[in-house]
């Protein structure tokens, strides 16, 4: 199994982006050069990840014959982090993707997207902006949540679940850095890869973290190792002022209200996802709202006994899952 | 003609509404330093023709909420008023007018909601401050092809404008700007020359009653330009997040009219813009750019009916 990947950095929307891609080795005389025209697949990761998190699918979507191509995300890993925490609102980041698709694919050109957590939020927003831009979306663990005025996320959140709820907890700049720091990058990350816990992630301060965290079956020393390095270089701070910008983003999303997500989309959650267990939510996709918002929701598949990191946990099926929609276009 | 509050984005926004409550919205936004009472002309038309015109006060002017933070006033926050005013009186697709400021934030409600926009006549601002390059500063640009004197640079510095503005007097501001015909950027040196001396009259143009400018210095006085002037303060702060629609045309019928005595149309590249392939490649659907005699910037003031026969003609079509 070819595990290599190819890495440059591109300059989009002002930043310096690190993208990780594998595509189709080309067999044969190499005169026809189909790489170009294959099928492109744009991976959005997530929180605490990087392109890393996209491995497995890349490994298997190239062999079928896509392009793949999965970035660090502005603030993560080998990605420019921009020192204003201004910087992070949705707008910032689907403008970085815009300028992605453009540089390597073509400014005309539409691409398939795969999105997870912060990567889903993200991929909704992109297909709110941008319709025009994806072809059909596979979006994983966080549902769409449409533009509410009476809404605005953290105060929503604070009532919702207290102030050690950790959306809460990571408002104040540098605080909540100062802690991951005395706890370690690596404990840090091995906390929140590891949590299978269905309820909301609460941090409540002087929470000492020394029981010794096994890894699943799913992460290998050297996946987390990677990590771990990466996280170790270019720190926290930049992952966590998206979060710091959803009050932001909110306010600056006004002119997407009721707005409906108009692309193509599968949509994929594992059951033992702390998501799946938001008050609502299975609710909101099982009586039809969800298909309300996205009228072109097509699927919805809930994973059987699968977390929140439910491409690294179950690889293969997530990347049949999106290899069988892809297919139908 | 009624007036009402309707909720924007967060904030109270004022409109006038006329015409048949089932009447296909015209949506009319005005620029600065005007208000809903720019249109005042071609309202009672389209009301009476069966359109239901719909005029608001932008946010920061006017009857409408002006929040204090300069960072309130992206073309974000504006056209998620304009959404949120939409949304509330129907479901439908909308026309859209807009002039000066309130073009160009036609040009973004176009952008980033073609959903909601039937077709679309703008005065006056051509498809400029389009989303470029982030690294690309506008304001940058604007201070070096126009000086500091330029007055979107001297709308900058946060109550330096107000300041003089408020020294010069409300009345003598907005007379003067009404009134100004040169064809060439609006240039404001520091010694407020541009204003004229307090002795001097500015005469009304035949278009424009001492009762209009009444009703303009009342709401400015009651308001502050301050609002207005915030527009202008986010330039930069709009183009970082415009990132999205780099390269994005506008997917929605157009009709574009300009005075070839409008300041705007001596700005430099705008002719070339208007009349060469660039506009047309940018907005697909735009009909043949219509350039009016004679005209200076306050079009939809200057030619009430030529303006209202335009629209009427264009939005017919739909």
């Amino acid at each position: 199994m070819d595990l290599t990947f190819s890495h440059r950095f591109v300059k989009v929307n002002g930043i310096n982006m690190h993208i990780a891609e594998k595509s189709p080795s080309v067999a044969g005389n190499g005169a026809f050069d189909g790489a170009l025209r294959r099928p492109v697949i744009l991976f959005l990761h997530g929180f605490p990840e990087l392109w890393y998190t996209w491995r497995h699918q890349m490994v298997a979507l190239s062999s079928l014959g896509y392009r793949t191509i999965a970035p660090d995300l502005r603030g993560y890993g080998d990605t420019e982090a921009p020192e204003s925490v201004d910087a992070y609102t949705s707008l910032h980041v689907v403008g970085d993707l815009i300028g992605l698709i453009d540089a390597v694919v073509g400014d005309r050109e539409k691409v398939f997207v795969v999105g997870h957590d912060w990567g889903a939020i993200i991929a909704w927003n992109l297909c709110l902006l941008r319709p025009d831009r994806v072809k059909a979306l596979v979006n994983m663990s966080v549902v769409f949540d449409p533009w509410n005025p009476k809404r605005k996320p953290i105060s929503t959140y604070r009532s919702f679940y207290g102030d050690d709820y950790y959306i809460c907890r990571i408002q104040e700049y540098g605080e909540i850095e100062a802690e991951f720091a005395k706890v370690g990058t690596e404990r840090v990350l091995l906390e929140l890869l590891t949590y299978r816990n269905p309820g909301p992630i609460l941090l409540p301060r002087g929470k000492s973290y020394d029981d010794p965290v096994s890894l699943p079956s799913w992460l290998t020393e050297y996946d987390v190792k990677y990590y771990v390095s990466k996280y170790e270089k270019s720190g926290f701070t930049g992952p966590l002022n998206y979060y710091r910008n959803m009050d932001r983003t909110w306010e600056l999303m006004g002119p997407l209200s009721k707005a409906q997500v108009k692309v193509p989309v599968k949509f994929i959650i594992g059951d033992q996802d702390l998501t799946y267990h938001i008050p609502g939510t299975k609710k909101y996709i099982q009586e039809g709202r969800f298909k309300s918002h996205v009228p072109l929701l097509d699927e919805v598949v809930v994973m059987k006994g699968v977390g929140h990191f439910l491409h690294e946990e179950s690889p293969d099926e997530i990347s049949k899952h999106i290899h069988d929609y892809f297919l139908t276009f | 003609m009624e007036h009402r509050k309707v909720r924007g984005n967060g904030i109270d926004i004022h409109v006038a509404i006329q015409g048949p409550s089932d009447g296909p919205i015209v949506l009319l936004l005005h620029g600065f330093p005007t208000l809903w009472y720019s249109w005042r002309h071609q309202i009672p038309g389209l009301a009476a023709l069966g359109y239901r015109a719909v005029a608001p006060d932008l946010r920061g002017y006017g009857d409408s909420d002006a929040p204090p933070e300069i960072s309130s006033y992206t073309c974000f926050h504006i056209v998620g008023d304009l959404i949120a005013v939409i949304t509330a009186l129907t479901e439908e697709k909308v026309f859209v007018v807009g002039h000066d400021w309130g073009a160009l934030i036609a040009w973004y409600l176009c952008l980033f909601r073609p959903d909601k926009v039937k077709a679309l006549v703008n005065l006056s601002v051509p498809f400029s401050f389009r989303p470029t390059n982030p690294t690309v500063k506008p304001l940058d640009g604007l201070r070096k092809f126009y000086g500091e004197d330029f007055y979107m640079c001297r709308f900058q510095e946060v109550g330096e404008i107000e300041a003089e503005i408020s020294e010069v007097g409300i009345e003598r501001v907005v007379r003067r700007i009404l009134t100004y015909r040169m064809p060439r950027p609006l240039i404001l040196p520091k010694d407020k020359s541009f204003w004229g001396s307090k002795d001097e009259t500015i005469p009304l143009p035949s278009w424009l009653r001492e009762e209009d400018v009444a009703y303009y210095v009342r709401k400015f006085e009651e308001k502050g330009f301050t609002g207005g002037v915030n527009f202008y303060r986010n330039f930069d702060r709009n183009n970082e997040m415009l990132g999205p629609w780099v390269g994005c045309k506008i997917q929605v019928p157009t009709k574009f009219v300009i005075g070839d005595q409008d300041l705007v149309y001596y700005m430099p590249g705008v002719k070339e813009y208007i009349h060469g392939p660039n506009f047309k490649e940018d907005v697909p659907l735009l009909e043949e750019p219509v350039v009016m005699e004679g005209v200076a910037h306050f079009i939809n003031q200057e030619k009430p009916q030529e303006i209202l026969r335009l629209i009427v003609d264009f939005i017919f079509k739909f």
